[in-house]
């Protein structure tokens, strides 16, 4: 019935009229992009060694980072509130960008880890190459249509399970890791940076 | 017995499914899957905000009538623009490679060998022919293009566009407080007006003090939610 539904949609003029404007604004946006050849054998590596070490965690590191870069600013050059509110806010942006990024990675790098040892296959061996008894335990996480366990896509596999086993864990650890973390080092910024003239926030 | 082992196996073969699933989805899209758990991250993040509201027994059903609806507005923002920037940057650099816009050396030996025309069309997929070492290759060179897309887009959408847009939001809700402060200044009656004479006015049914608070407590720190 669904696939019925779904063949008269796609076999309908309306349909192809929409995808084929769409793919043709697409195509108009892809013709101002230049082809390119990467070249340099060590942008080649890099991009490799993006696949292979940056998923989640280090993502979020990243987003933390960047986020240290500009967020303060765009606070602290936000002319439509007042003083103390723009100084509050900083602190407070500031705060909230440590706190959710340090609980971020790290309960992220848990997670991964955790599945990455409850995810044996038969070819898994350990440190020293000796083949890892599969239990019940440790293979609770493997998938049956994994054809090897040091493959890219069980790697990236471990890291899609792993985050999303994290945010489970985080939307508990948001209210009793990150939140009092954040207050704790908000009010630790507005003093440092010398408080604020009407507190009404107590 | 029978009954308990029959719902023990449904579940073990609904989570063998899910896992799988998630192997053949995510497993050679690791750009996808970092647009997908961002967006559920947001979800959470959003869910939690909300949910705390809910049962939160200081707050009064009538500042939760405020509230509620602020937090999904908050996260319909984050989670859109997050969506829409992150996703785009991803389907862009996904199509650059397999489209073959963007190529490496050992790439472009298997294009001019397999002699594949329209190279840079949208509907052109390089990938079509590949098996073995050259499809690993190919795997790896896109995998790597998505997650820096990918990041890119999150980075422009978690730290500039949202806070952009937030301040803004801030901004306006502040303006609208203080037009209301100045209305109930030269209005005293306007406080114990019933609800109706409220509502043609334009402004919720809150008292003046609890208004304030609220927009404190919601405003003040104008980053929004705790993203996780």
């Amino acid at each position: 019935m669904v696939s019925a539904i779904s063949s008269f949609i796609k076999n309908s003029s309306v349909y192809r009229t929409i995808k084929s404007g769409g793919q043709k604004v697409q195509q108009a946006f892809y013709d101002v992009i230049p082809n390119k050849v990467i070249s340099s054998e060590k942008w080649q590596k890099r991009i490799e060694w993006v696949n292979k070490e940056i998923s989640t965690p280090e993502n979020r590191l990243i987003l933390g980072v960047t986020a240290l870069m500009s967020q303060p600013f765009i606070d602290a050059h936000n002319k439509s509130v007042d003083e103390d509110t723009r100084k509050v806010s900083v602190c407070r942006t500031l705060a909230k960008i440590i706190a959710g990024t340090l609980t971020g990675y790290f309960i992220r790098k848990g997670c991964i880890k955790a599945i990455d040892k409850w995810s044996k296959l038969p070819s898994s061996v350990d440190k020293a190459g000796n083949k890892i008894e599969l239990t019940k335990l440790n293979t609770i996480f493997s998938p049956s249509n994994a054809l090897s366990d040091v493959c890219n896509a069980f790697i990236q596999y471990k890291n899609a399970l792993g985050t999303i086993v994290a945010l489970g864990v985080m939307t508990i650890t948001n209210f009793v890791i990150d939140a009092p973390l954040t207050k704790f080092l908000t009010n630790k910024f507005v003093a440092a940076a010398g408080g604020v003239k009407h507190d009404d926030s107590k | 017995m029978t009954i308990q082992s029959n719902i023990s196996e449904l579940a073990s073969s609904n989570f063998m499914k899910c896992k799988n699933y998630l192997y053949k989805n995510y497993g050679e899209s690791p750009g996808k899957m970092l647009v997908h758990t961002g967006v559920l991250g947001w979800i959470l993040s959003s869910a939690a905000q909300v949910l705390a509201i809910v049962v939160n027994d200081k707050i009064s059903a009538k500042e939760k009538m405020f509230l509620i609806p602020q937090e999904f507005a908050d996260a319909a923002v984050n989670i859109l623009s997050f969506y829409l920037v992150t996703n785009s940057f991803t389907s862009v650099g996904n199509k650059l490679v397999k489209s073959g816009k963007l190529l490496t050396p050992k790439l472009k030996k298997f294009v001019d060998e397999q002699k594949i025309q329209d190279l840079g069309k949208v509907t052109t997929d390089i990938s079509t022919n590949m098996t073995g070492d050259i499809r690993d290759h190919f795997m790896k060179f896109k995998g790597g293009v998505s997650i820096i897309a990918s990041t890119l887009g999150s980075i422009l959408s978690c730290n500039i566009i949202t806070p952009v847009l937030r301040n803004q939001y801030a901004a306006r809700k502040q303006k609208e407080i203080l037009a209301m402060k100045d209305k109930n200044t030269n209005e005293p009656s306007l406080q114990d007006a019933p609800q109706k004479s409220l509502k043609s006015f334009g402004i919720r049914p809150l008292s003046m003090a609890d208004y304030q608070k609220l927009a404190y407590m919601k405003f003040s720190g104008n980053s929004g939610n705790m993203r996780i």
